[in-house]
């Protein structure tokens, strides 16, 4: 386009938007966004209260919308004219504008000189709690139940009133229920009457939902106080003990001299500064500057110090103690009455039995998630190294084919449930051909040489996982779980567990039943078995071994392609994937017990449960979870070398 | 043998000494010190082809200094140990001008005194922890200032979060950010028990307990927030167990570190719409400069490929030393570091960078929300920060400054007024 | 190929029962003549510093690849975890370096403060100079020893051989063999290395230690002169672990401990102690390694936690496996043929191979070649390079019939076979 052209179209669109600019300029709405038209524009929380304030009551009608459009991002200025214009952008560069008063279009121009208001969060939570009182009554359930959050998130104590007004006409009794809790938390917040305020806490006795408890702890706030004498009245907490756990000697010394009460305790790099200070021709306090190499000799010197009345003496640790002893230490309530802070104090205190019990059962639910993940990952390994004997270290390898057959149906098939429907006999279809592949070319050549095996098929797992990095590139891949997958069931506040994990629970299970099915109700059950007892005698009962192996080994490698796409939809798809899951799934089949898919499951149940037991005692440490889960498995091995269901007698041998 | 020592390190000297006297050397070798295999390969091959990028359109300029620039990669393959080992390589063997590379700080730390012995000279491009300033690094990532701090005002002041949970990768980078983000905290008033601090380990995939955790926070009323330096792939596990937790950025904002663009690409982000990432730059800034690098590295990479903030800071530095190079008319490492002090380049994001006597640069902080389509609106951008080689927020390194102008210091005591050392911590 | 021999009543020198010894040693003493004549530090210059101390590290690699050998090939036990003990090896040398030159640094600096400094001001400014890159600024208790070289040096030794003491005993103890005894060292590693990795392990956690190449107060020393005296004693240490071995395997000690791998349990039918027979192999290997860690760190500059995650100790088990197990001369050969050829390929010099349309690059397909290079030595040459030797030595092997011996020389049942 040339530069004319340009200019004329912008000409053009200046003069079809400059009247309409011009002429909105004069409308109230207008007008009272000029008024505040730097504060909105600068666009921080810290001031835009006021703006906020006055276009939600100002009663113009506009004012909602205006408010509305504005969280929504659709705000724009004019750079030059300071107006505020709606705006949609058609393209990087265009936009298209309408008028804040009446919402009229006023037409399409380039974005140069206009800016986007961008309110953060921050600033869109205090415009939502502002068009609360527009939205509460509003006819689309949707719009209400925005409101609902709002307050929910930036609850007001005119909030309140608010909602007093529209609880009883609610006519969606969802809505009414999270209006009438809403309504009693706002009770609890800001409500005048104490007696009102100690009725809803009441009536939330025992539950553990976060916002009761967010609700409920700010009321029982308290600050640390001393007196010299105890302190009467019925806003006190509870007296203190300096030197008790909730009130160190240091901290309650630390008070005394805040507000100049006690002198400071003098620290060593006081006395330094001090020492440093009267250095005179070499020496201080009595000794020369070489010798203040020990801190028993930096002490006598500031004591040389403040005999010459130089320096003023440090507090003895016995001193601090006189000191101390003069006064009462106590708590005070700041957060409420004393009436109502005692009522939540005791509410409180009934929720902490009911958190705790809630935790435990939360954690169960992800310890239990986790031996399933464990378990699908380790449920090949169980049928190739626990059945056929054979260690598969490329196993790991196979969980990474899997899931990236179901990153490679997603680029195919963008519907998520259909492609997920389509990956999962795929990615067994892949994997379990790959296993075919690996045991006739590799894997029976090797046979009886287990160590050799291990060594082969490691090298296949450097080799497939360089290739899949070749292939996919090393940037993790997405491999999306359908939307009826999303989200989580929740029982309460604490306890609540994602859809995706449910599955892969399911998927374990449903594969623990597959196994039983397959290997002792078909006939190619009783002949794995049978292989694996003795393949000599199987084969003379026209049994053909090597076929058996075969098929064997590739439906460990299918379920583990089939685990791989569970995997990935909750995790992720790298080239590494496998190598987080290789060494876990031997721990879970070995200290489970070889041969045996109810050790797998013990297994898997005992190395999910310890490493959740791990970190819950350990939270902010997940790896030491993990170091500690491994040295008990070494040990664990000592007590139970074959594991916790070992099989007995000759079928040990095989 | 000693006077044959004695002999050899004088002509060593000699050669050394009498180097600028001579002609450009042709061709000019610039250094790729990225890992191509291994865990880190995921970010840092992208930074590979960034620099051969740069340096084919440099070459399509006329070069520099009247010589073709001639990229040398080797692959230091993730393993820390080999980064060390081809960084001499790379300034012995193949006799580079200047390296660019490295990602994570270990590797830096193995490198550094292998460029400090050689006198060699490194462009590091990646947020750090600070804590560090070496005479041969030039640092066009973000210091703690440049990116943590920031971010953290922005919690305070624009989200009101009252409660933080410092989430990371339990390794250097987050240890020193979160160690200063906690101090940092507290001197705004911020009590310790209001600070949850957790650390995984690479690659961590079960999130469960932890984002548990964090919403537990939240049971005495305070608004939390998230402050994650959770580094790499673990990220993925990371956001979807949020999404799936249902936590959206209204109720507990997270404001990530290291997740870029590149990054999310290895996910769905509809769930995530509106969490926040702070860098200095992102791929949605609009600026001119900006859609040319975008245009030519889909043109060269391909239309799915995305550009992240330290491929920006190669892009900033690279062009920094082409520039200090020609003032100076040579590439002799002395030279140009001198030239580089001061040395100004535009950002892709609007504004100009300008490289400080401490080795850092001074960039304007971005915040980012997360959109559906993978890339960030950017809804805070402050002008440039200069880069803090030392922080003000912890008592040890409060008393520290790096001018290397003047005080020819990396490490200098304003305290004592001392420089504490001339070589860098590894 | 006298290893064959078993040893004959009259005993006669070690080197003229094994002349391999003899040859091996003599190699090694040309390869580091040659290398120190042509290294920079020597004026010549035709080998640089980098790829001396390339050498100097891949000689490590043959000594605990000699480690390994002994181990898998003689013993018959397939450590996955013998990387581990070459780490340690490494910690415990790099934590007096990094002492000794961080307290040089802060003696320095306090030196010039107003006040003298006090032991604790020293200890205090080294603890935040080592510490403060993981935000920590005391000393842990494990420091507690790096004060003092030969403390240190002593921990090269004894830390790597009590950790294989223990965890030995209480593997053979509760008679763990085969599969699950490499499974279990494997994870014995692992936990090693998640254990490191923590910064609460107070080896400054993912960051591990570094500057290693630095000799304290040596900083006037150029890095080429560093470079090759450890290069020497490198060469040294393989040289001495060498003969050490071959001493070790050409006694009666070796037979009982062959049998063992070939058949365990009528070993211990027999009446022979097993399980101390293993514990003795598997430490005495476990302290080499720890030896050529000690050397291989200090050329490498930086030791961290990823070096001792159980990849490392596969790798090493497929040195040994590509050289030719169950003898020395293979591990050797093995460590230095893979070591040296990663370093080529992954280093950009390999040319790309054109095949056609496609271009092979060989920094990404490397890795692949050398897996099912791996493979391929699995199966089709069990003896690995080391074979090789066998068909120069015109050594006929006997015809198995199908069963399997082992591929390596020496056993009893190999010579019953060829008789």
């Amino acid at each position: 386009m040339s530069k004319t052209i340009k200019r004329l179209i912008f000409c053009l669109a200046v003069m079809f938007a400059a009247p309409a600019l011009a002429q909105d300029a004069e409308a109230p709405i207008q007008k009272l966004l000029q008024e505040h038209g730097d504060v909105i524009a600068k666009s921080s929380r810290k001031t835009i209260g006021p703006a906020i304030d006055a276009l939600a009551a100002s009663g113009l009608p506009a004012a909602q919308r205006v408010l509305e459009r504005w969280q929504a991002k659709e705000m724009w200025r004019d750079e030059e004219s300071g107006l505020f214009v709606f705006a949609e952008e058609i393209d990087r560069d265009t936009i298209r504008v309408f008028d804040p008063a009446d919402g009229a279009q006023i037409g399409a121009v380039p974005d140069k000189g206009f800016k986007q208001l961008k309110p953060n969060s921050g600033i869109r939570g205090m415009i939502g709690a502002a068009l609360v009182q527009f939205q509460l009554g509003d006819p689309d359930p949707v719009t209400r139940a925005t409101a609902l959050d709002a307050i929910e998130r930036d609850p007001e104590a005119s909030h309140l009133a608010a909602l007093r007004k529209v609880v009883d006409s609610e006519g969606d009794p969802k809505l009414k229920a999270r209006k009438a809790r809403l309504e009693r938390l706002l009770t609890i917040r800001f409500d005048e009457d104490d007696a009102a305020r100690i009725e809803a806490i009441e009536g939330f006795a025992g539950d553990p939902a976060v916002d009761v408890r967010a609700t409920l702890n700010p009321l029982v706030a308290t600050r640390v106080e001393f007196a010299e004498t105890a302190p009467q009245g019925d806003d006190i907490a509870r007296i203190l003990k300096p030197g008790d756990a909730a009130l160190p000697r240091t901290e309650a010394y630390a008070l005394l001299v805040k507000d100049g009460i006690a002198p400071p305790i003098l620290t060593r790099s006081d006395k330094r500064t001090a020492l440093i200070d009267n250095i005179r021709d070499g020496a201080v306090g009595g000794y020369r500057v070489a010798q203040l190499d020990t801190e028993a000799n930096r002490d006598a010197a500031y004591a040389g110090l403040v005999e010459a009345g130089i320096a003023s003496a440090a507090a003895s640790e016995a001193e601090i103690d006189a000191t101390l002893a003069g006064y009462v230490f106590f708590e005070r309530f700041t957060g409420a009455r004393p009436t109502v802070a005692r009522s939540a104090l005791a509410a409180l205190k009934d929720i902490e039995t009911k958190v705790g019990l809630n935790r435990a059962a939360d954690l169960v639910l992800d310890a239990l998630s986790l031996a399933s993940i464990y378990f699908l990952a380790a449920i090949g390994l169980a049928i190739t190294f626990g059945v056929m004997g054979v260690i598969n270290m490329a196993h790991g390898e196979f969980i990474m084919m899997g899931a990236y057959t179901g990153y490679v149906v997603q680029q195919i098939i963008p519907d998520y449930t259909i492609s997920i429907l389509i990956a999962i006999p795929l990615a067994f279809a892949v994997t379990f051909g790959a296993g075919v592949a690996m045991e006739r070319l590799v894997i029976r050549w090797l046979r009886h040489r287990p160590l050799e095996t291990l060594l082969a098929t490691f090298g296949i797992s450097v080799a497939l996982q360089q290739i899949a990095k070749n292939i996919f590139g090393t940037q993790a891949r997405p491999l999306t779980s359908p939307a009826w997958l999303d989200g989580s069931l929740v029982l309460n506040d604490i306890v609540s567990i994602s859809y995706i994990r449910i599955a892969i629970f399911v998927l374990a299970l449903l594969f623990l039943g597959l196994f039983l099915f397959v290997m002792n109700r078909t006939r190619i059950g009783l002949e794995v078995r049978s292989v694996t007892q003795n393949p000599r005698m199987a084969g003379s009962m026209g049994i053909n071994p090597d076929r058996i192996n075969m098929l064997t080994f590739g439906l460990g490698s299918g379920i583990a392609g089939i685990a791989g796409v569970a995997i990935g939809l909750y995790a992720k798809v790298t080239s590494e994937m496998g190598q987080d899951y290789i060494v876990q799934s031997f721990m879970t089949v070995v200290v489970g017990g070889v041969g045996n898919i109810w050790g797998t499951l013990v297994g898997a149940t005992l190395v999910g449960t310890m490493q959740k037991g791990i970190e819950w005692f350990n939270p902010s440490n997940t790896l030491a979870a993990q170091t500690y889960m491994i040295l008990f498995i070494i040990l664990f091995i000592q007590v139970r070398p074959r594991g916790i269901i070992a099989l007995k007698g000759r079928a040990a041998e095989a | 043998m000693t006077r044959k020592l004695l002999l050899t390190t004088a002509a060593a000297a000699l050669a050394t000494a009498g180097l600028p006297a001579f002609a450009q050397d042709c061709p000019i070798k610039v250094g790729v010190l990225h890992s191509l295999s291994g865990t880190m390969a995921i970010s840092e091959t992208t930074l590979k082809d960034t620099m051969l990028m740069l340096v084919d359109k440099q070459n399509e300029k006329g070069g520099l200094l009247g010589c073709e620039l001639e990229a040398v990669v080797v692959d230091p393959a993730s393993d820390w140990p080999l980064f060390a080992e081809k960084a001499r390589e790379l300034l012995t063997v193949h006799e580079v001008d200047v390296i660019f590379g490295n990602w994570t700080s270990v590797s830096r730390k193995s490198v550094l005194p292998v460029i400090e012995e050689l006198n060699g000279l490194l462009f590091y491009p990646v947020q750090y922890e600070g804590e560090e300033s070496s005479k041969n690094v030039f640092y066009t990532g973000a210091a703690p200032n440049q990116q943590a701090i920031p971010a953290t005002d922005y919690f305070l002041d624009e989200l009101g979060v009252e409660k933080f949970a410092l989430l990371g990768t339990d390794y250097v980078y987050p240890r020193t950010t979160n160690n200063i983000l906690e101090s940092y905290l507290k001197s705004k008033g911020i009590a310790e028990e209001d600070i949850f601090v957790n650390y995984t380990p690479f690659g961590h995939s079960d999130w469960s307990k932890i984002v548990a955790d964090v919403v537990a926070l939240g049971a005495d009323g305070k608004k939390v927030g998230v402050i994650s330096t959770i580094n790499g792939d673990a990220n993925v596990g990371f956001y979807k167990e949020l999404a799936a937790a249902g936590i959206s950025a209204d109720d507990i904002p997270v404001v990530a570190f290291s997740v870029g663009e590149e990054e999310l690409s290895g996910l769905d982000t509809a769930n995530l719409v509106g969490h926040l990432a702070a860098w200095n730059y992102f791929q949605s800034a609009e600026a001119e400069a900006n859609d040319e690098f975008i245009a030519a590295w889909k043109a060269k990479m391909g239309d799915e490929r995305v550009t992240n903030d330290p491929m920006e800071a190669h892009f900033i530095g690279f062009n920094m030393w082409v520039n200090a190079a020609t003032e100076a008319g040579t590439t002799n490492v002395d030279a140009v570091r001198a030239a580089m002090w001061g040395q100004e380049y535009p950002n892709l994001t609007g504004g100009t960078a300008v490289m400080g006597v401490n080795h850092h640069l001074a960039k304007p902080v971005l915040i980012g929300e997360i959109q559906d389509d993978g890339q960030f609106d950017i809804i805070s951008q402050t002008t440039e920060v200069p880069g803090d080689a030392w922080t003000d927020y912890l008592p040890e390194s409060a008393v520290l400054v790096s001018d290397w102008k003047d005080l020819e210091c990396g490490m200098y005591n304003t305290e004592t007024k001392s420089c504490v050392q001339i070589k860098s911590n590894y | 190929m006298s290893d064959l021999t078993l040893s004959p009543p009259a005993r006669r020198a070690l080197v003229l029962r094994h002349p391999s010894v003899l040859v091996f040693l003599a190699i090694l003493a040309l390869f580091t003549l040659g290398v120190t004549l042509l290294s920079e530090g020597m004026g010549a210059g035709v080998i640089s510093t980098s790829f001396i101390k390339t050498l100097g590290k891949t000689l490590c690699f043959c000594l605990v690849a000699l480690a390994m050998d002994l181990v898998w090939g003689y013993c018959g036990i397939l450590s996955l975890g013998h990387m581990a003990f070459f780490g340690l090896g490494g910690y415990a040398i790099g934590m007096w370096l990094m002492y000794e030159r961080t307290r040089q640094i802060v003696a320095d600096s306090l030196a010039a403060a107003e006040l003298p400094p006090t032991a604790q001001e020293i200890s205090d400014g080294i603890a935040s100079q080592i510490f403060g890159v993981v935000g920590a600024s005391e000393f842990p208790p494990i420091w507690s020893l790096a004060h003092s070289l030969p403390l240190q040096l002593a921990a090269v030794v004894v830390v790597p051989g009590l950790l294989a003491l223990v965890f030995g005993w209480l593997a053979f103890r509760s008679r763990v063999t085969g599969v699950y005894l490499s499974i279990l060292t494997q994870a014995m590693t692992l936990a090693l290395s998640l254990y490191l990795f923590q910064n609460d392990s107070g080896l400054r956690g993912n960051n591990g230690l570094s500057g290693l190449q630095n000799l304290p107060g040596l900083d006037h020393v150029p890095q080429a002169w560093v470079s090759l005296w450890f290069f020497w004693a490198s060469a040294l240490a393989l040289g001495a672990g060498y003969l050490f071995c071959a001493w070790l395997v050409s006694g009666k000690f070796s037979s009982v401990v062959r049998a063992i791998r070939d058949d365990e349990a009528r070993v211990r039918f027999l009446g022979y102690p097993v399980e101390a027979f293993k514990l003795v192999v598997f430490t005495l290997t476990a302290i080499l390694a720890g030896i050529a860690g000690a050397l291989y760190y200090p050329q490498a500059g930086i030791i961290n936690p990823a070096e001792v995650a159980p990849i490392a100790s596969i790798y090493l088990a497929v040195w040994v496996a590509i050289g030719g197990r169950g003898r020395l001369y293979g591990a050797v050969i093995g460590a230095a043929f893979v070591s040296l050829l990663s370093t080529w390929f992954t280093g950009g010099q390999a040319p790309d191979l054109v095949l056609g349309p496609l271009r092979i690059q060989w920094v990404d397909w490397w890795t692949v070649l050398l897996g099912l290079s791996f493979v391929a030595v699995t199966l089709f040459a069990p003896k690995g390079i080391g074979g090789l030797v066998d068909l120069i030595g015109r050594i006929k092997n006997p015809d198995r019939h199908g069963a399997d011996l082992g591929p390596d020389a020496g056993a009893l049942r190999e010579r019953e076979a060829d008789q």
